[in-house]
C-alpha cells in the first residue's frame, strides 16, 4: 500500500517536472554597487510534520529572490533577532509557517512582519503541491516587493535560452533564478533565438530542420507553427509588446532586412528601406520606436527608428562592433553587446549614445544581454567559468550571480510579467 | 575530429577516383570486340543461341558496369566538391585570389555537370553574436553563387543558405580554427 502511494507521488512529481529536475549553482561576485539596497531579514519557516524539500527550503528561496532582486540584500537569521535585524537596518522580515498535509500536499502561510512592532505588513497563504513550493514562495515575494515599493517584481518571472543537449541546441525555459527547467524544442537541427509571445503564450525561435534559418512559433506544451514562409530564411525575431506583431530579419541573396508581421494571418511587410544589412530588432518599452543594427557604416553599429520605419538615427559610435541592442523597460537606457579585440562585453548607453557605461570586462566573453521586465537587472550568457553559462546581474553591472550549469547555455531571454495587471 | 573527418573524406575520394579509372579502362576495351561479332552470327544454331544470351548477359554486366563507373566519376566530382571550402578574411564576404581559382574549378565541373544541384553554406567564425553572423553567412555564399553564376553556372541549381557560427568545421579560439571556419561549403546533390 505504502508503495503504492510512492510511486503514485513519483509519477505526479515527474508529471509536474516533464524534463530536468532543477540544477542549482549560485556564484555571487560582490561588485561595487551603486544601487540603494534594503536589509530584509529573513527567517527559517516553522515546520509541522517532516518536510522533504524538492530543492531548497522556503527562506532559502526568500534569500535567493531578495540578494538577485537588486532591491533588497538579505540579513539572515535562525530565528527572529531584533537586535541583529537592528543592527543591519532590517525593518522588515520574511518568515512563515509549514504545515504537511495528509494528502502529500504542503501548506505554505508566508507573512512580512515590520520587525520593531512584529505587526504582520502581508500575509498570504498557499497549498500546493512540495514540487510547486517554488513558484509558491516566489509568488508571496513578489507581493512582499509590491507591498515595499509598490512595484511588481521578478520572482515569479521565467527565462528561455538555449542549452546543448546530447550536442544539439535545444531551446529550454526555466524560472528566473535557473530552477525548473523544461526542454520546450525537441528537433535535432539547431534550436536558436527564443523570444517569448505577448501574453507568455509560447515562444518564437529558429530552427534549421530544412537546412536553413526559419521561424517557428511553439506553446509550451510543444505545438509548433512555421511562420512567414513565403520567405526562405527568417531569423532576429523581436516582439512587439503591445501588439504581438514580430520584427524580424530576411535575408534573400546577400541582403538582410527588417520585415514587419502578423503572426496569425502570415503576412510581413518590408519595414525598412535602407542599402544596409538589418539584424537584432528591439522594440521600445511602448512600441513607439525600434533599435536595430546595421552595417551601412561599414561596421555593425546600433541604430534607433521610429515606428512607421522613419527618422533613422545612429546609436553607438565608440568601437568597431556594437550589437543586439535592447531597450530597457524603464525606457531611458540601452544595453547592448560589443567587440573588442575578439572579446564580448556589455554596455549600457542613453538614448542618444552619451553615458557609457561598460558593465563586464577581464571575465571571458560576455554577450546576449537581456532586461528583466521590472528593468533591475540583466541576465546575459559569459563563457568566464569555461563554458558558456547563463548569468544575472543588477543594470550597474554589480551582483553577478551564475544561475545555470552543465553543458553549454546561452541566448537567454527574459519573459514578460505573467499577470498583465497589478499584483493584488 | 575535423581533421579526422577530412582525411577520411579526402580517402575515400581518392580511392573512388582510382576505382572509377580502373573501372572505366576495360569497360570501354570489350565493346567494340563484342559487339559487331553478334550481328556476324546470323544462322540458326545451339552455339548461336548459347552465344547470343551469353552475349546479352555480358551486354547486361557491361552496361551494369558503365552505370557504375559513371555513378562513381559523378561522385568522385561531387566529393571533389564538396572538399573544395572557400575562405575568407574576418568580417568580409569578399572573394580572395585563391578562393577565385578554386571556385573557377569548382565552375568548370558545374557547367560540364548539368544535374548537380549545388548549396552553397555561408560560415563566419565564432567571433560576435548568432545575428550578424547568419547575415554575414548569407553575404558569403551569395558572392560565391554570384560568382559561379558569372561564371555560366544555371542559377536554378544554385541555392545559398547561411548558418552563420552554427556549424564550425574546426572547434577552438584561435586564428587557425577560425580561418577554417571563415568559408563557403558546397553541398551537391543530383538532379535525376
Amino acid at each position: 500500500m505504502n508503495k503504492i502511494k510512492l510511486l503514485f507521488v513519483f509519477v505526479a512529481m515527474a508529471l509536474a517536472a516533464p524534463a530536468f529536475a532543477a540544477i542549482d549553482t549560485i556564484a555571487v561576485d560582490v561588485g561595487i554597487s551603486v544601487f540603494q539596497t534594503m536589509p530584509i531579514g529573513v527567517v527559517p519557516f516553522e515546520e509541522e510534520g517532516t518536510i522533504k524539500w524538492t530543492n531548497e527550503a522556503p527562506h532559502l528561496i526568500l534569500t535567493r529572490d531578495a540578494n538577485l532582486s537588486g532591491r533588497f540584500e538579505a540579513v539572515n537569521s535562525d530565528k527572529f533577532d531584533l537586535v541583529l535585524f537592528s543592527k543591519k537596518r532590517a525593518r522588515q522580515y520574511v518568515t512563515g509557517t509549514a504545515t504537511k498535509l495528509s494528502n502529500g500536499k504542503i501548506k505554505l502561510d508566508c507573512y512580512l512582519y515590520a520587525a520593531e512592532t512584529k505587526d504582520v505588513l502581508l500575509g498570504e497563504s498557499y497549498t500546493v503541491k512540495p514540487y510547486d513550493v517554488r513558484q509558491a514562495v516566489h509568488s508571496f515575494f513578489d507581493k512582499v516587493v509590491y507591498r515595499l515599493f509598490g512595484e511588481r517584481g521578478v520572482a515569479s518571472t521565467k527565462l528561455a535560452y538555449v542549452s546543448k543537449i546530447d550536442g544539439v541546441k535545444q531551446v529550454v525555459i526555466s524560472d528566473y533564478d535557473g530552477f525548473s527547467r523544461r526542454q520546450i524544442t525537441r528537433d535535432s537541427s539547431i534550436n536558436m533565438m527564443p523570444v517569448w509571445q505577448k501574453g507568455n503564450k509560447g515562444l518564437v525561435y529558429v530552427n534549421f530542420r530544412k537546412q536553413r534559418p526559419n521561424l517557428y512559433a511553439i506553446t509550451f506544451g510543444g505545438k509548433e507553427t512555421p511562420l512567414f514562409t513565403q520567405f526562405k530564411q527568417t531569423f532576429s525575431p523581436a516582439v512587439n509588446p503591445k501588439t504581438g506583431e514580430l520584427l524580424f530579419s530576411v535575408t534573400e541573396g546577400a541582403k538582410t532586412e527588417l520585415y514587419r508581421g502578423d503572426m496569425k494571418t502570415g503576412s510581413a511587410q518590408k519595414f525598412l528601406h535602407l542599402k544596409s544589412n538589418q539584424v537584432s530588432p528591439s522594440w521600445s518599452p511602448f512600441a513607439s520606436e525600434v533599435l536595430f543594427t546595421s552595417d551601412r557604416g561599414g561596421s555593425p553599429q546600433v541604430y534607433a527608428v521610429g515606428k512607421d520605419g522613419t527618422d533613422v538615427r545612429r546609436i553607438t559610435y565608440m568601437g568597431h562592433y556594437n550589437e543586439r541592442a535592447s531597450w530597457s523597460p524603464d525606457g531611458d537606457r540601452i544595453v547592448y553587446t560589443s567587440m573588442d579585440d575578439g572579446k564580448m562585453n556589455i554596455y549600457t548607453c542613453a538614448l542618444d549614445g552619451t553615458d557609457i557605461i561598460q558593465l563586464t570586462s577581464n571575465a571571458g566573453n560576455n554577450e546576449h544581454p537581456t532586461w528583466s521586465p521590472d528593468g533591475k537587472l540583466i541576465a546575459f550568457a559569459s563563457d568566464r567559468g569555461g563554458n558558456y553559462q547563463i548569468y544575472i546581474m543588477r543594470k550597474d553591472g554589480s551582483g553577478v550571480t551564475r544561475i545555470t550549469n552543465g553543458s553549454e547555455n546561452t541566448s537567454p531571454t527574459w519573459s514578460w510579467f505573467f499577470d498583465e495587471k497589478k499584483v493584488k | 575530429m575535423g581533421k579526422v573527418f577530412k582525411l577520411a573524406l579526402m580517402g575515400t575520394a581518392v580511392a573512388l577516383f582510382a576505382w572509377g579509372c580502373s573501372k572505366e579502362k576495360p569497360e570501354t576495351d570489350p565493346q567494340p570486340q563484342t559487339a559487331p561479332e553478334a550481328p556476324a552470327d546470323s544462322t540458326l544454331n545451339l552455339d548461336a543461341l548459347v552465344a547470343d544470351t551469353l552475349d546479352a548477359d555480358s551486354l547486361a554486366r557491361l552496361e551494369a558496369e558503365r552505370l557504375e563507373a559513371e555513378r562513381a566519376r559523378l561522385e568522385e566530382l561531387i566529393n571533389r566538391i564538396m572538399l573544395e571550402d572557400v575562405y575568407f578574411d574576418y568580417d568580409r564576404s569578399e572573394l580572395t585570389e585563391n578562393a577565385k581559382r578554386l571556385l573557377a574549378q569548382v565552375a568548370e565541373i558545374l557547367v560540364n555537370e548539368n544535374r548537380f544541384i549545388v548549396t552553397v553554406e555561408g560560415h563566419t567564425d565564432a567571433r560576435g553574436t548568432e545575428d550578424y553572423n547568419i547575415s554575414l553567412g548569407a553575404r558569403r555564399s551569395t558572392v560565391v553563387r554570384e560568382f559561379l553564376i558569372a561564371y555560366g553556372v544555371d542559377a536554378n541549381r544554385l541555392v545559398s543558405v547561411s548558418y552563420g557560427k552554427e556549424r564550425p568545421k574546426v572547434q577552438g579560439t584561435d586564428e587557425t580554427a577560425y580561418s577554417k571556419n571563415r568559408r563557403a561549403h558546397f553541398r551537391v546533390s543530383i538532379d535525376q
